[in-house]
């Protein structure tokens, strides 16, 4: 066995029986159907709820759509939505700023998360304690957060600048400066969400097969190398749902710029959700604001499949 | 014997800062809840005059209690459910011979990515029409279906790292499919379970848009939105929406408080397999 | 294998059309909505039932005034029960949701609180009952001037008002005592008086108001614009004015007051909640806010200047006549079309708008009545300062008169507030602004 076995923990444990011998047929055919069986109260549900809002959704992205009391009234099939947004610079300006943004937390998120995973994996005294503690900032609704940050980042008596002070730095106005007030909403976010990484990554940690790193270790290696090429790789499957998740969620970001800075100062910290949230709400224009989500739902799944294609994680393990 | 204490070291002080760094934005949020309206303002490290009347505040003047409990039911339910349909659909995802399981996992990842806010106003017509506005098993069922896709990529995940020897060891035994399912292959995925069930629970008990749009009336409306619902148009009662949060925050902190042997026993479990 | 096969496409065609079976019969009845209200419903007879109040808190946070108006109104109507359903108290949010289930065809309320910008737009989109056939013309007659325009679009009625509120200019008559300084009556005169209280040592900010990029700056801008001669939006709705020597005259004041350091420099991120305070915490000589900022600056055991507090209208740019302009806010009362008792909604309504109602907003609840009677009443006037200083104010509306109004107000405070902070000039300011208003007015954009 090599030291570096970068398969996936089922390919490893296989690599000794041959699990592609294809079973008898009869067995196949009732697996399958227990598979479909199992799966399908699942399946059922997601589509019968989400299915219809999302395609009427998408509908409406390409027709003329007039809200009034008596309904939705969608006529002609129409690319006027969509040109309205590209020919938008605010909508470019809130793509980019939302696509660094995801980009700029999601990574700090991980790398953070994964020390934290690992540092949880080591403790031995308190480690129930500090689980409980980080499972709390994840478990704050997210518009109590961002109003706890709120009062924190506060231009007027809010504790971050009372601190500054403190210290010297005086005259600070950090939600109304564009480039600190992004700042600042990323230290609310990572806050926040690091959490839900170094949980999702610690599960992954726990379910490595122990005789890998055994082996590693018995050959020599150092904590370093185990973790770098050994359990990192082996981590793969784990970190890349937390990634892809994570990726969608920073995307979506609606909650933190709508209460910390209603996307301002000017639109320097609006994020495409929000942008949606007041095309759709505040200006009655369902036809564009259903073209912002569309496009960001795009947006999101080729960045996904991207992501999924480069990291080299199979998403189905069998294809039949 | 010294290596080993130093890296202890190391891991203990990157504990206490960690946990610095989460509780101090916490002990803030406590902190203030305890603030008067005169002192909401003062940024000493303790209040100055500590008072317990924005807790009071939460609970008379808005329906705090009723909001708590339908958030707990709704929340329960949901995780209770999405565990359910989810564990056998992503043990079917990850062992069972079904066609088409790339486009079903891509599916889910596409549906999962949609943004609420756009899915929001179809999705209340949907639940007019069903009749299930202002109850509870609305947003169950919409908080269902919203937070599989992420249960089902999570699970399958976990039931992938399960050795194939446990199934292959159960079907000798003469155990039905269900039987492995129940009995021989989810101790081993408790670690994927507990996190699909945390994330769950937690997201239905935070979340805000859905909640807001269908359950309207004051009966049925949960703690997210009831806490978007304290104050004026030109004040934000900041100690009273602290102390609410805070409040809220309790059962899941006692929870995980409560089972953290289990929740540690059962994420270190998996390690000792060998 | 064919056997094989047809098990498991069944069983996927079977889950297939199961669903498409579902979303075809949820778009069809999407798109076929409830009723077609065409006409207006007659609401005749005697009203009697229960109604559902949708409104968010107003007044005082301590005593629910919507609580006190109910039981009232109980009384002098036995016949009908009002139920209170609360709503959100953010603007945005709270139409959000009323958007999504008038839509959708709701009748959960029958009558709801809305801001007093939102008829042209809730008009167009028939959100709201047109309340022309129900009240005869002496009823409009009864409220103070102007506030009755600003409830119409495409000459219908659509909402009935409730309350109305005005900015002053709030001072600490102390500081000026000390220093024998006048109320000023111009904005440049505000400004030098308070560089001279904070150079004095007396406080440590001159100016404080609502520059935070929402709403609340629209209005802030709309004072100084219209003190300055200028505007936002053309009186027939059709194109932008902002991008002129008069707003700009006004934006380069109000940038100056930040730059100058009369302002704080946090004041592009302050609502009214972070201006109050900075007011009560005593750090502030000037404040412009809202009607309610009387009370609660004299409130004792909140506020530390409690008993130095003075109103006066608004200052003017040097030049112009006397006072400043003030903008409307206050909320109306709408009626949802889906509503099935329009004869108790009408009696709530007149209620509502009547002398009764109306001097319970002003006395218990401190908001400005919209009947000019119940305001110019001695009685009601003794019981708030503000009331007087509000009866000589000049009012100026914001441009709401036009449906694409949300997206007029976006392109004005996020211009401004760009400016503000500095990330803009604000001749570049206002003109980005004036080319969104105007692709906002011919509906062309987002």
């Amino acid at each position: 066995m090599t030291l570096v076995d970068a398969r996936g923990p089922r390919e490893t444990r296989a690599a000794g029986g041959d699990s592609r011998r294809p079973r008898r047929g009869g067995l196949r055919r009732s697996s399958a159907r227990l598979g479909w069986t199992f799966a399908s109260p699942a399946l059922l549900v997601v589509a019968a709820v989400m299915i219809f809002p999302i395609v009427f959704s998408i509908i409406m992205s390409f027709s003329n759509v007039n809200v009034t009391g008596n309904g939705f009234q969608l006529s002609g099939v129409t690319g006027k939505n969509y040109s309205i947004l590209f020919g938008s610079p605010r909508y470019w300006h809130d793509l980019e700023f939302t696509a660094t943004y995801t980009v700029v937390t999601v990574t700090i998120e991980m790398v953070l998360g994964t020390l934290v995973a690992l540092v949880l994996e080591r403790l031995t005294v308190a480690r129930g304690w500090l689980m409980a503690l980080l499972l709390l900032p994840w478990a704050l609704i997210t518009v109590v957060s961002a109003q706890l940050w709120a009062y924190v980042y506060n231009g007027v008596y809010g504790v971050f600048d009372a601190i500054m002070n403190s210290v010297g730095v005086h005259n600070l106005n950090v939600l109304g400066t564009p480039m600190q007030a992004s700042v600042a909403m990323g230290v609310a976010d990572v806050w926040k969400t690091t959490p839900f990484v170094a949980i999702m990554v610690l599960a992954g940690l726990v379910m490595l097969p122990g005789e890998v790193v055994e082996a590693a270790r018995i050959d020599g290696a150092n904590a370093w190398t185990v973790f770098w090429r050994v359990r990192l790789p082996l981590l793969r499957p784990a970190l890349a749902v937390a990634v892809m998740f994570r990726i969608l969620q920073a995307f979506g970001l609606f909650d933190l710029p709508y209460v910390l800075t209603n996307g301002g100062p000017g639109t320097s910290t609006e994020s495409l959700a929000v942008l949606g949230y007041k095309v759709l709400f505040n200006d009655l224009e369902f036809g564009p604001g259903a073209a912002v989500a569309a496009s960001t739902a795009l947006v999101v799944l080729v960045v996904c499949l991207l992501f999924l294609k480069v990291f080299r994680t199979q998403v189905g393990e069998q294809e039949d | 014997m010294a290596r080993r204490r130093t890296k202890n070291l190391g891991t203990n002080i990157a504990a206490i800062a960690i946990a610095a760094f989460v509780a101090l934005p916490l002990y803030w949020m406590v902190a203030s809840s305890f603030k008067g309206q005169a002192d909401i303002t003062s940024s000493a490290a303790v209040p100055p005059h500590p008072t317990t009347a924005n807790y009071g505040n939460a609970f008379s003047n808005y329906n705090f209690g009723t909001y708590l409990m339908n958030s707990a039911i709704v929340a329960v339910a949901t995780t209770a459910i999405v565990l359910a349909l989810g564990t056998f659909a992503g043990y079917a995802l990850a062992r069972l011979p079904m066609r088409g399981k790339t486009a079903i996992m891509t599916a889910l990842l596409m549906i999962s990515l949609f943004p609420t806010i756009a899915v929001v106003a179809p999705l209340y017509l949907l639940l007019r029409d069903i009749g299930w506005l202002n109850s509870y098993q609305g947003l169950v069922l919409s908080y269902t279906a919203l937070m599989l896709p992420f249960a089902i990529w999570i699970l399958r995940n976990f039931f992938l790292g399960i050795p194939k020897a446990m199934e292959e060891s159960a079907r000798v035994d003469g155990a039905g499919p269900v039987r492995t399912v129940l009995q021989v292959i989810l101790p081993q995925a408790l670690p994927g379970l507990f996190t699909a069930g945390v994330f769950t629970f937690v997201a239905a008990w935070t979340e805000f848009i859905i909640a807001l749009t269908l359950n309207n009336s004051d009966r049925y409306r949960t703690v997210a939105v009831g806490i978007a619902l304290f104050g004026g148009q030109y004040t934000t009662p900041y100690g009273t929406i602290f102390a609410a949060s805070a409040v809220a925050m309790l059962p899941i902190a006692i929870l995980v408080l409560v089972f953290r042997r289990a929740v540690v026993s059962g994420l270190t479990a998996g390690a000792v397999k060998g | 294998m064919t056997a094989l096969m047809s098990t498991k496409t069944n069983k996927r065609r079977i889950t297939a059309t199961a669903v498409t079976a579902v979303a075809v019969l949820a778009l069809g009845t999407a798109c076929s909505s409830s009723s077609t209200t065409a006409t207006a419903p007659a609401a005749t007879g005697s009203a009697s039932g229960t109604i559902t109040w949708f409104a968010n808190q107003f007044g005082p946070t301590s005593t629910d005034v919507r609580k006190t108006l109910i039981a009232q109104f109980e009384k002098a109507y036995p016949n009908i029960k009002v139920n209170l359903e609360q709503a959100p108290s953010d603007s945005d949010t709270y139409r959000s949701t009323l958007i999504t289930q008038i839509s959708g065809g709701s009748s959960s309320f029958d009558v709801y609180n809305g801001d007093v910008v939102w008829p042209a737009q809730f008009g167009k989109q028939g959100l709201a009952l047109p309340l022309n056939s129900y009240f005869d013309s002496s009823y409009w007659n009864s409220f103070s001037n102007g506030l009755v325009t600003s409830l119409t679009y495409n000459k219908q009625t659509y909402a009935v008002p409730l309350f109305t509120d005005n900015a002053f200019l709030f001072y600490r008559k102390d500081l000026l005592a000390k220093a024998h300084l006048p109320v000023p009556t111009t904005w440049e005169q505000l400004q030098s008086e308070a560089a001279t209280l904070q150079k004095d040592g007396y406080v440590k900010y001159g100016f404080a108001a609502q520059f935070d990029s929402y709403e609340g700056l629209t209005c802030d801008f709309t004072e100084f614009a219209a003190d300055a001669g200028g505007s936002a939006v053309s009186a027939d709705g059709t194109k932008a004015t902002i991008d002129s020597a008069a707003d700009q005259k006004a934006l380069t004041y109000m940038r100056g007051l930040i730059t100058s350091g009369v302002a704080p420099s946090a004041i592009t991120t302050f609502q009214e909640q972070q201006s109050e305070s900075l007011f009560t915490a005593g750090q502030v000589a000037f404040l412009r806010n809202w009607t309610y900022a009387y009370a609660d600056s004299n409130t004792t055991g909140t506020s530390k200047v409690a008993g130095d507090v003075g109103v006066a209208n608004l200052p003017t740019f040097a030049g112009q006549t006397g006072p400043g302009y003030s903008v409307t806010g206050g909320w109306n009362l709408y009626v949802n079309p889906h509503s099935k008792n329009l004869a108790a909604d009408v009696d709530f309504l007149k209620w509502m708008t009547g002398t009764q109602a109306q001097t319970i907003i002003a006395e218990q609840g401190g908001e400005i009545p919209t009947v000019a009677g119940v305001l110019q009443n001695s009685a009601v006037q003794a019981t708030n300062p503000a009331f007087p200083v509000a009866a000589k104010n000049k009012l100026n509306a914001r441009p709401s008169f036009v449906p694409q109004y949300s997206q007029v107000s976006e392109a004005i405070y996020n211009n401004v507030n760009a400016a503000l902070s500095g990330s803009a000039s604000p001749s570049s300011a206002l003109s980005a602004a004036a080319s969104q208003i105007n692709t906002a007015l011919q509906s062309n954009g987002l």
